[in-house]
């Protein structure tokens, strides 16, 4: 990882991150008080990156943005944004207005909270977030989004009302998969009983998000995103906040049901059932594989590169659920040093007991070098214990590694360029179903 | 003074007085021509916009595809992040070309609040160094983006200072995207750069002659040698299609600058003629050839249907004298394609077609879509300057009726008013320019993209092709619009489609 530079980045700016999540959210418009091209720039980065999911009922070129130029640069940006969420507000339908600003209103000092207050003062739902992109990645802006819902568009003051919950840690659109994956999730906690708030999906609604507060408990599928907004709700809102990775495939669905069932105190057998469950119909799922599995000796080497949510989330999946050796774990998030450590423990203790080696980095091209640091390559020795039979999961940019080392490939983190995806996703124990299928389908391709 | 001896080029709304905001109709257009233009009201803008693109974006399109070139964006972290789709393009054309894939490499500085606080110029000094020595590129292209064009990095400087230190060569770009709305100014960015940094020897040798044969066929091919200027809006099926035309006419295509060696761009000084598709691309820089390496150059139809690509080869021929020779080639090729086209005809007649895309593009396509049997209906040009006034007299002579003519950069709320009132039966958009006519049940088709034939004779019956396959099956739009709506209001839809032009700061103001 370079200090003075970021190689083919894996994620947007904040902004970027912001936007995809607002247009992500029922009836949600984003208002951009950015530059002209911000917008653009989201919906080709989506177009390479998010598995072809460009925008939604407002994104792409579609989104409001103030385009501000350079006589907004010297004479400052506020009466543009005033006569843009104006205008919005009588062209644009939606449920709820979510300014946002890019780099060139921030550094130039607009106030847009002011210009956001006076229209929320009006009675108008729009709500406001700084979310200049020199602020931090796509994730934070994320992140930003949801504190800007947690503080100015929750209800406050209601009580909190049992088996409610509100899930949060997938990113739209940055994790390409975010719709599946959300939607698995989903489905692991309603198993239990649990009625979920999960912002996102087609079956949210702006209404049931406003009265988010009522939630007892904010799950947070994430060491990373949406851990800001978490706290924040807490000390807003009072709901404490569960910490869990994103549970792909059995052995962490199977963990991550037990985790929220702790965490929540439900009825140890309720959870269990569930458990079990779900686990007959995985492996009368996986049964007629068996076969195949053991005669193609479909057991793998991988490298995985992913997000500080997929990274070692996949691994684990591979190691446990396949029985698979993930040699190399990287992480491709630039995170904060004490965050490093947290998302690095997750591959401490994967049931089967196999140990992956978790590096972070985020240029795809120095790959390649901690797996040789990892797995020395041969020195033409006539016996070797090569890196093969080998699999590479990771993102679009790891085609060239899988190349470079004879090894199929999967893009599953962004960016995903080459892949169509619509509702798949990975998370519960379904997800680990398609995992394998994908995964496999790839090893016998030529088949 | 040549605009090339300052260290940013100008801006397109100051050199040509480009516009984007405007409605107009096709006939007016063409009468009124320049001196008309009294009523497109310069820096006019709508009080309400959309977000669009900016010159960062199309900069990156070519830069991207340099062979050997390292992108080095000083910006925030998201700019540039657009690569991730341009990569395809990288990908396709290094396979068309010479038979791999290869993935582009771009790196951004990702400015922090720290560095615009302190300045960013120490930490781009570093990541040239770093990118330098990582990669040991032929060039390293740094691109600057909003941020330092406000916190006031000198990219110049920064490169000047480090160029001692490095192999590479350094080229300053400069793609501030608040200083203009006209995003054509990209190109002239990216020539300017190669204008003031690549056009001296460099790497490769010129033949030395060794003896008079030699001298003499050395002349000779350099005599027929044409520069093709491609900035990256045709792909190598739309190359091959020029070349073969060229190549009838005996002379050898140098195809300048997309995936051409930075090392070889020193060819374009020498080349006997410069040969541009599209005005609205390459003015800036063969004006630059001219004046300072006397190569002329043609800048005037763009090779899309029929009637264009024959005048494309005529002034082409005319330089040469082959105008014989180009006359019968011609008159071979459109007696071919048109035989070709009469299969589609009918399903074609009395279809209305709305058209949007870069100013030169829509119109010569609209041109090609009369000319398949089709009728035009709209178009919406991105911006507009002068170079255009030539192709609405070509329309409007062929137009069926007063259509509208709307010069908005995208702004798709129009584009919806537009749509839901005129209810056209097809309709050509741009990339991310197509959505609003699927959502609305319009079959649709793109107007550009690098994979697809667009260009030439061969173009039009690919173009053709393609726009019959569409209309035989338009399913998947038709659901959307029975299943999805739009996010304007009513309200919207019951407005004049030009309601917010030129009420920017009126508001206010008022």
């Amino acid at each position: 990882m370079s200090d003075n530079f970021v190689e083919r980045a894996r994620y947007l700016c904040s902004l970027g991150g912001a936007s995809a999540t607002v247009t992500a959210l029922p009836g949600g418009i984003p208002i951009l008080h950015s530059a002209s091209g911000c917008a653009g720039n989201f919906a080709w980065t989506q177009n390479g990156g998010s598995g072809l999911q460009v925008g939604g009922y407002c994104g792409s070129l579609t989104v409001p943005s103030s385009n501000i130029q350079e006589n907004e640069v010297v004479f400052g940006g506020e009466d543009r944004l005033r006569e843009q969420i104006a205008n919005t507000l009588k062209v644009m339908d939606g449920g709820l207005y979510v300014v946002l600003t890019g780099c060139v209103p921030e550094i130039i000092g607009d106030d847009i909270f002011a210009v956001v207050n006076e229209f929320r003062e009006e009675g108008h739902p729009v709500v406001g977030a700084a979310t200049g992109g020199f602020r931090g990645d796509s994730y934070w802006g994320y992140d930003l989004v949801l504190q800007a819902l947690v503080k100015d568009y929750l209800t406050r003051g209601l009580p909190k009302v049992k088996g409610r919950v509100n899930l949060w840690g997938v990113v739209p659109y940055m994790d390409p998969f975010w719709r599946g994956n959300l939607e698995g999730a989903r489905r692991l906690l309603e198993l239990v009983g649990l009625e979920v708030n999960s912002f996102f999906t087609p079956e949210d609604t702006l209404e049931a998000i406003r009265e988010g507060a009522t939630a007892e408990l904010n799950i947070v599928v994430s060491d990373v995103y949406g851990q800001g907004a978490a706290r924040l709700f807490e000390e807003r809102h009072g709901t404490p906040y569960l910490t869990v990775p994103l549970p792909v495939g059995a052995a962490a669905s199977e963990d991550f049901l037990k985790a929220v069932g702790a965490a929540l105190s439900l009825d140890e057998e309720v959870v269990a059932s569930a458990i079990a469950r779900e686990k007959r119909e995985y492996y009368k799922f996986l049964e007629p594989l068996t076969d195949c599995f053991n005669d193609l000796d479909l057991q793998r080497y991988a490298v995985v590169v992913g997000d500080a949510n997929y990274a070692t989330a996949l691994s684990r999946s591979l190691a446990d659920d396949l029985g698979w050796l993930p040699v190399l774990t990287v992480v491709t998030d630039k995170l904060q040093e004490e965050l490093q450590p947290k998302v690095a423990a997750r591959a401490d203790a994967f049931s089967s007991g196999y140990r992956t080696n978790v590096v972070f980095e985020s240029d795809a091209s120095e790959v390649i070098g901690h797996l040789n640091r990892v797995w020395p390559r041969s020195n033409g020795d006539k016996y070797h214990n090569a890196f093969s039979p080998a699999f590479v999961v990771g993102s679009s940019l790891e085609r060239d590694l899988a190349l470079k080392i004879g090894a199929p490939h999967l893009s599953v983190s962004f960016p995903v360029a080459n892949r169509a995806v619509l509702d798949r996703g990975y998370t519960g124990f379904r997800g680990g179903l398609r995992l394998a299928e994908d995964l496999l389908s790839q090893v016998v391709a030529n088949r | 003074m040549s605009y090339f001896d300052n260290n940013v080029p100008p801006k397109r709304e100051d050199r040509l007085q480009a516009v984007i905001a405007h409605k107009e109709n096709i006939c007016s257009l063409a009468k009124n021509g320049t001196s008309g233009k009294g009523c497109l009201i310069q820096d006019g803008d709508r009080g309400f916009t959309q977000g669009t693109i900016c010159l960062l974006l199309p900069a990156l399109a070519m830069l991207n595809s340099l062979p050997d070139n390292v992108v080095l964006l000083h910006s925030a972290l998201g700019c540039g992040s657009c690569t991730h789709s341009q990569n395809a393009n990288v990908r396709v054309g290094n396979t068309h070309r010479w038979g791999k894939p290869k993935d582009g490499i771009w790196l951004s500085t990702a400015l922090d609040e720290t560095d615009v606080i302190s300045g960013g110029e120490d930490k781009l000094e570093r990541a040239i160094i770093e990118a330098d020595r990582r990669y040991r590129p032929a060039t390293i292209t740094i691109v600057a983006g909003c941020v330092p064009g406000i916190i006031g990095d000198d990219i110049d400087g920064v490169a000047q200072k480090v160029q001692p230190e490095v192999s590479a060569r350094l080229l300053p770009v400069h793609c501030e995207g608040f200083k203009t709305k006209i995003w054509a100014t990209a190109y002239d960015a990216v020539y300017h750069t190669i204008g003031r940094n690549l056009l001296t020897e460099r790497g490769v040798k010129p033949k030395t002659p060794q003896d008079e044969l030699d001298v003499l066929k050395e002349q000779e091919r350099l005599s027929r040698t044409v520069n093709l200027m491609n900035v990256s809006s045709m792909g190598r099926v739309d190359e091959q299609e020029l070349e073969r035309l060229l190549s009838s006419l005996g002379l050898t295509v140098n195809v300048f600058p997309v995936f051409a060696h930075p090392d070889s761009f020193i060819n374009a000084t020498r080349a006997a003629l410069s040969i541009s598709t599209c005005p609205t691309h390459d003015d800036y820089f063969l004006g630059y050839l001219e004046e300072r390496f006397n190569v002329p150059s043609i800048i005037r139809h763009m090779p899309i249907g029929i009637s264009n690509t024959s005048l494309w080869i005529r002034d082409v021929a005319a330089h040469f004298g082959f105008e014989e020779q180009a006359e019968r080639l011609i008159a071979v090729e459109e007696a071919e394609l048109k035989a070709a086209l009469e299969q589609f005809r009918p399903v074609f007649e009395g279809k209305k077609v709305f058209i949007s895309a870069g100013e030169f593009r829509a119109l010569a396509t609209a041109r090609l879509l009369q000319e398949v049997g089709l009728e035009v209906v709209a178009i919406r040009s991105f911006h507009h300057d002068q170079f255009a006034d030539i192709e609405y007299e070509k329309l409007a002579k062929e137009a069926k009726t007063d259509y509208v003519v709307d010069i908005a950069n995208v702004q798709p709320f129009e584009e919806a008013n537009l749509i839901k009132r005129l209810k056209p039966d097809l309709f050509l958009g741009h990339h991310n320019g197509n959505m609003t006519a699927a959502k609305l049940g319009v079959p649709t088709h793109v107007i550009y993209n690098t994979g697809l034939a667009y260009i030439g004779y061969r173009g039009v019956f690919e173009v053709a092709r393609r726009l019959h396959r569409q209309l035989s099956n338009p399913a998947f739009n038709r659901n959307l619009a029975d299943n999805l709506r739009l996010p304007y209001s009513e309200a919207w839809y019951e407005s004049e489609p030009f309601a917010y032009l030129n009420t920017r700061g009126r508001s206010v103001n008022e």
